[in-house]
C-alpha cells in the first residue's frame, strides 16, 4: 500500500539515485557505528534504522541521550545487567542511579564527556533521572516481563539480546530506544501462537496464553 | 500538484506516514504511547526494592479501637492495600471492611493539609510556628483560672503515656475521655462483680452462647478477633450453638442458629426468668445467695413472657440447651445498657455466667501486660456530660480535641456547640476537618494513621499479651502534616525541657521506649536488632495464662428491675439508634468504599433509613421508601422506611453514623443522624448516657423517594412467595431434624 505511492514518486531517476543514497545514508551511518560515533537514529516514522527495522515509534526524547550501542557493542554489558527486574518483576525497570555510577566512577577518561557530565550532575544533587517511557501499554494490558525472561531466557536458554528485541528490537545497536515494533495486540497473539519448545532440553512444545484475562485481567 | 504526477491518493499516503503525532502511533493499530509518562526511576534505593513487586510492612489499624495488627503492600512508596499481619493474635491475618478503607483516610482528597487559625469569624492557612506559639500559650498554667482540658477518643500504649505526661507537666488540667459508642455501663457493671472492666470472654472456648445484643461479629469491641474465635466455635467437634436476643436484628443475630426479639429494655427481666430456670436444676445448688433466689422468684414464665414479649415456652428451653450445652457464655451488647436501668439490666445479665458457673471457663482476666500503664482507656459519655456543664458554666479555658467528635455525636439536648463557644480557646488535631473541628479557633493537620508511628494494645487478648507497632507505610503526603506523637512532644518539651530533650521526635521516644521493654520480650539480642525485629513482625508478643477472675459478689440491690414504663401516648414508639459495623459512630462516614458497602441487613448504601417491622408499617400505611418524620421530645429527623421484619413491632430503627453536616464531600449531607433527638435519660447508676431508651413519633411527610439499595426494588420476596417460610411459633420444633436446637 505504502509503497505504490512512493514508487511513483521514483519515475525519475534523480528520484531513486536519492532514494536510495537516502537509504544508504544510515548504514553509512551504521558503518561508523564500529567506529564509536555517535549513531543518529533520527528520521520520521517508518524511515529504517540501521538494524533493518523500521522505526515504528518516534523519537523520544531522554534526559540523556543514553548510547547503548557503547554499552552494549562496545562494553559486551548483559542487558539483564541494567535491567535487572524483567526476570523477576513485571516491570524491567530502568537501572538505578548508583548503579550508573559505580562503573563510571572507575571510568576517569570518559568523565568530562558531556551526556557523562550530565549524569554525574544528577548523581550529585541525588536526583533521579526523569527518563521517559518508550514501550508504554495501556492500562487495560497487564503485560509481565518476568514469565517472558524466564521463559526465553531461562528456560529456553536462548541468548538474553535477541530475546529482549523480539519485543525491543536491537536496542544495543541504538542509543537511546525507540520502538521498532508494532507491539499490538495482534502481533502479541502472532507470536503467542507459535509451538515452541518448553526448554532447552525437552522436546514437548507448547505456544503462548490465548486466553483474555491472561493479559486484560 | 499536477505537473510531478503525484495524486491527491499518494500525496496522503506519504502525509499519512510521517504525520502521526507524538503519542499514539502508527502501524499494527496499536494504543502503545511512547514519550508521555516517565519510568520509575531510583537514585538509590533499598536493595528489597523492586518496582512492580509490593513489599509489605506491618502496622496496626486505628480504624477502631480493637487494634487489629495489619499489613500495608507498598509498591514503589506507595501504599496500595492493607491487609491482616498473620503474626498479630488479635487480627491472625485477617482485617474487616474498616481496616480495607483506611486507605481511603489517607488518601481522601479532604484532608487538612496545613494548620488553620480562625481569624474574622473564618478558619484561615496558618503556619506551624503561628500556630504552635498559640498552642503553648494556652497550654501555660498563667494566673488564669480554668480547667484546660484535653478531649480525646479512647487512648492506649505510648500515646496514652505521653497524654498523662502532659497532663502532669501541667500542660492540662485533666484529661477526658469520650466514646459516642461507650459500653460504660457493662465496664461499671463487671468492675463491682468480677473486679475487671473488661473481662475476657473466650468465644471458641463455648459450646453455647446467649448474647443479649452483643454484636460481636459486627459493630463489637473487636470483631476480627470475635470472627475468628466463633469460626473455631462452629467448627468445634460439637458445632457451638448461638442464641441472640434483642429488639433489633444485628449482623450477630443474622448468623445465630436462633434469634429472639425482645420488647426494649427488658433484657434484664428475661435474664432473671432465665436464671430462675437455670436455679431448678441442681448443678446451680449453692451459686447464688437466698436473697438474690427470693428476688428472681416473681419471674415466671408467664410474667416474664407478659413484659418481654418473649414466647415463654423458649425460656425452659434455652435453659435446657445451656446445660446441655456446656460450658456456656452470655453476653450484654449495648441494647440492654442503653437504658436509665441499664446497669440492672447488665448485673442481671451476668448473674446467668454466675449461675452457670462459666467463670474460668469462657469468662476470665486477661493476662498480666507487662507494661500496665500501656493498657487501653475506654471512653465513656458520662464525663462529656460532665465536661458540657463544666464549659455551660464557663468553667473551662482552653480544650484541646483529637480523636472524637463529639459536636457531631452529642445529642441536641445537651447543646453542645453552643457550650463550646464559651470555652475561649479551642483546638482540634484531626486528618480532615469535621464539625467539631470546624467549631474551634485552631486546627493542626495531623498525619494519617498510615503515616506514622504508635504502640496499641488489643482489646480482648486472650492468648498472652501483645503490643501492636504502628509504623508509617509511606513517606508523609503532605509536607505541613505532623505526627500527633510528635506534637504532644514538642508540648512536653516546653512545659518540662529536660526531661524529654533526650528525644528528637515521637520515633526516637519510641524506639528508645521498645528499646527499654527488650528484657521483656528478647533479652538476648542487641538493641538495634530487637527494634529492627520489633518493627519487622509488628507485634511484641508475650505468652501469659489467663487468670481467674474473682468471685463474683451479686447483690439484690444490683439487679433490682424497675417496673415497666407505661407507654406514652405522644411518643408511641422506641428509638433503636443501631450500631452498623461500617460506621460505628460516624467517624469512617468520609471514606466512600464504606458508604458503598452495603449494609449487611438492608444492602442500603449512600444513606440512612428508618426500620419498621411490616406489621406495624401495615397498620400505618407506609410502604417502603416513604419519607418518616420521626420526633423525639427533642429533636426530630427525616428518614425513608425500610420494611424489617427482624424489628421490635415497637420500636423504629436508625442507624449512626450519617447526617453529618460538615466532614467532606463523602459524608456531608448525606443521610441522618438519630444521636441527635435522644433523650435525656441516662443509666441510673453510672450516669452514662442512654442510647436505646428514647421514645419518638412517626409521622407520614407524604415524600416519597426511592430506596437505593442492592437486593433489589422490593423485599420481602417482591410479594410473591419465593421462599417459604414459617414463624417460629407456627412450627412444632420437636420435629424438626437433629440438626436444630431442641
Amino acid at each position: 500500500m505504502r509503497l505504490n505511492g512512493v514508487s511513483r514518486l521514483l519515475k525519475t531517476h534523480r528520484a531513486r539515485v536519492g532514494l536510495c543514497v537516502a537509504l544508504l545514508v544510515p548504514f553509512a551511518f551504521g558503518g561508523l557505528v564500529a567506529a564509536g560515533e555517535a549513531f543518529h537514529q533520527g528520521g520520521p516514522i517508518g524511515s529504517q534504522t540501521s538494524d533493518g527495522y523500521y522505526a515504528l515509534g518516534p523519537v523520544v526524547t531522554q534526559p540523556i541521550e543514553f548510547p547503548h550501542y557503547i554499552h552494549v557493542q562496545k562494553m559486551g554489558i548483559d542487558c539483564l545487567y541494567c535491567h535487572t527486574y524483567a526476570r523477576r518483576s513485571a516491570v524491567s525497570g530502568i537501572p538505578r542511579l548508583d548503579k550508573c555510577i559505580g562503573c563510571h566512577n572507575s571510568i576517569p577518561e570518559v568523565k568530562d564527556k558531556p551526556r557523562i557530565k550530565l549524569l554525574f550532575d544528577y548523581w550529585d544533587k541525588k536526583q533521579a533521572i526523569p527518563w521517559r517511557k518508550v514501550h508504554d501499554l495501556p492500562d487495560f494490558v497487564r503485560f509481565n516481563h518476568e514469565r517472558h525472561i524466564q521463559r526465553f531466557i531461562f528456560d529456553q536458554g536462548r541468548p538474553t539480546r535477541e530475546a529482549c528485541g523480539y519485543c525491543h528490537g536491537d536496542v544495543g545497536a541504538m542509543t537511546t530506544a525507540r520502538r521498532v515494533k508494532a507491539i499490538s495486540m495482534g502481533w502479541c497473539i502472532s507470536c503467542h501462537e507459535k509451538d515452541h519448545k518448553i526448554n532447552a532440553v525437552s522436546d514437548v512444545t507448547s505456544h503462548g496464553p490465548n486466553d483474555c484475562w491472561q493479559c486484560h485481567k | 500538484m499536477s505537473g510531478s504526477g503525484l495524486s491527491r491518493r499518494d500525496f496522503m499516503q506519504i502525509v499519512g506516514l510521517g504525520g502521526a503525532s507524538v503519542a499514539l502511533t502508527g502501524c499494527g493499530h496499536t494504543s502503545i504511547e511512547s514519550g508521555v509518562e516517565l519510568v520509575e526511576s531510583y537514585v538509590q534505593p533499598e536493595n528489597f526494592v523492586v518496582p512492580g513487586v509490593g513489599i509489605y510492612y506491618a502496622s496496626t489499624c486505628t480504624q477502631c479501637g480493637s487494634g487489629c495488627g495489619i499489613m500495608g503492600r507498598v509498591r514503589e512508596g506507595r501504599i496500595l492495600k492493607l491487609e491482616g499481619n498473620p503474626l498479630s493474635a488479635s487480627s491472625g491475618g485477617k482485617i474487616c471492611g474498616l481496616g480495607q478503607a483506611a486507605v481511603q483516610q489517607h488518601y481522601n482528597p479532604d484532608r487538612l493539609t496545613s494548620p488553620m487559625i480562625r481569624q474574622n469569624g473564618a478558619l484561615k492557612p496558618a503556619s506551624w510556628e503561628q500556630a504552635m506559639e498559640l498552642l503553648g500559650a494556652t497550654l501555660t498554667p498563667g494566673e488564669q483560672q480554668g480547667r484546660r482540658v484535653l478531649l480525646t477518643g479512647p487512648t492506649g500504649g505510648h500515646q496514652q503515656i505521653l497524654l498523662r505526661a502532659l497532663v502532669e507537666a501541667g500542660g492540662a488540667t485533666d484529661h477526658v475521655t469520650y466514646d459516642a459508642l461507650s459500653t460504660g455501663v457493662a465496664a461499671s457493671v463487671n468492675r463491682k462483680l468480677f473486679g475487671v472492666a473488661d473481662p475476657v470472654t473466650l468465644i471458641d472456648r463455648a459450646g453455647m452462647i446467649v448474647s443479649f445484643g452483643d454484636d460481636f461479629l459486627g459493630a463489637g469491641e473487636s470483631p476480627v478477633a470475635a470472627a475468628r474465635q466463633y469460626a473455631r466455635f462452629r467448627r468445634g467437634a460439637r458445632r457451638g450453638l448461638l442464641v441472640q436476643i434483642e429488639p433489633r436484628m444485628t449482623l450477630t443475630g443474622a448468623n445465630a442458629d436462633r434469634w429472639i426479639v425482645i420488647a426494649p429494655g427488658t433484657e434484664g427481666v428475661f435474664a432473671l426468668g432465665l436464671a430462675r430456670e437455670l436455679l431448678q436444676r441442681k448443678e446451680a445448688a449453692g451459686t447464688l445467695s437466698p436473697a438474690l433466689v427470693a428476688l428472681i422468684e416473681p419471674y415466671h414464665q408467664a410474667e416474664v413472657s407478659r413484659i418481654t414479649g418473649v414466647r415463654g415456652d423458649l425460656i425452659p428451653r434455652v435453659a435446657a440447651m445451656l446445660w446441655e450445652h456446656a460450658p456456656s457464655l452470655v453476653l450484654a451488647g449495648r441494647y440492654p445498657q442503653g437504658h436509665a436501668h441499664g446497669s440492672q439490666n447488665v448485673a442481671a445479665i451476668a448473674l446467668l455466667n454466675v449461675v452457670l458457673q462459666n467463670q474460668g471457663k469462657t469468662v476470665m482476666r486477661a493476662a498480666e501486660l507487662p507494661f500496665p500503664q500501656l493498657a487501653p482507656t475506654a471512653g465513656d459519655t458520662k464525663s462529656l456530660l460532665e465536661l458540657n456543664q463544666s464549659m455551660a458554666s464557663g468553667q473551662c479555658r482552653s480544650i484541646l480535641i483529637h480523636g472524637t467528635n463529639p459536636v457531631y455525636s452529642a445529642p441536641a439536648f445537651m447543646q453542645f456547640s453552643e457550650n463550646l463557644q464559651k470555652v475561649p480557646f479551642k483546638a482540634a488535631w484531626v486528618t480532615q476537618l469535621d464539625e467539631t473541628a470546624m467549631h474551634c479557633d485552631l486546627v493542626l493537620p495531623l498525619l494519617s494513621p498510615l503515616e506514622d508511628f504508635g504502640t496499641h494494645i488489643a482489646a480482648n487478648q486472650s492468648d498472652g499479651t501483645e503490643i501492636s507497632i504502628q509504623q508509617p507505610l509511606m513517606e508523609r503526603l503532605y509536607p505541613d502534616a505532623r505526627s500527633f506523637g510528635d506534637v504532644v512532644l514538642d508540648l512536653l518539651k516546653r512545659a518540662k525541657p529536660n526531661d524529654y530533650k533526650s528525644f528528637p521526635d515521637y520515633y526516637g521516644y519510641l524506639k528508645s521506649a521498645v528499646i527499654n521493654a527488650k528484657p521483656a520480650y528478647d533479652p538476648g539480642v542487641k538493641d538495634e536488632e530487637f527494634w529492627e525485629n520489633t518493627l519487622s513482625a509488628g507485634v511484641l508478643h508475650r505468652a501469659g495464662a489467663l487468670q481467674p477472675l474473682s468471685a463474683a459478689a451479686v447483690t439484690p440491690a444490683m439487679v433490682e428491675l424497675p417496673a415497666p414504663a407505661a407507654a406514652d401516648p405522644q411518643y408511641p414508639f422506641n428509638l433503636i439508634p443501631a450500631v452498623s459495623a461500617s460506621l460505628r459512630d460516624g467517624r469512617p462516614a468520609n471514606l466512600p468504599w464504606l458508604q458503598e458497602s452495603p449494609d449487611p441487613l438492608t444492602t442500603v448504601v449512600w444513606d440512612s433509613w428508618a426500620e419498621l417491622h411490616p406489621s406495624t408499617a401495615k397498620a400505618m400505611e407506609i410502604s417502603e421508601g416513604d419519607v418518616l418524620l420521626i420526633a423525639s421530645a427533642h429533636g426530630a429527623i427525616r428518614a425513608k422506611a425500610y420494611l424489617m421484619p427482624g424489628i421490635h413491632p415497637g420500636s423504629v430503627s436508625v442507624s449512626i453514623g450519617q447526617g453529618h453536616e460538615s466532614y467532606g464531600r463523602f459524608a456531608t449531607n448525606v443521610g441522618v443522624n438519630p444521636l441527635k433527638i435522644l433523650d435525656p435519660i441516662f443509666d441510673r447508676d453510672t450516669g452514662e448516657l442512654a442510647l436505646y431508651a428514647t421514645r419518638v413519633s412517626i409521622a407520614k411527610t407524604g415524600q416519597h423517594e426511592r430506596m437505593v439499595k442492592d437486593e433489589g426494588p422490593t423485599s420481602l420476596q417482591q410479594g410473591r412467595k419465593l421462599v417459604a417460610t414459617l414463624a417460629a411459633d407456627q412450627v412444632d420444633l420437636t420435629k424438626e431434624t437433629p440438626f436444630v436446637i431442641r
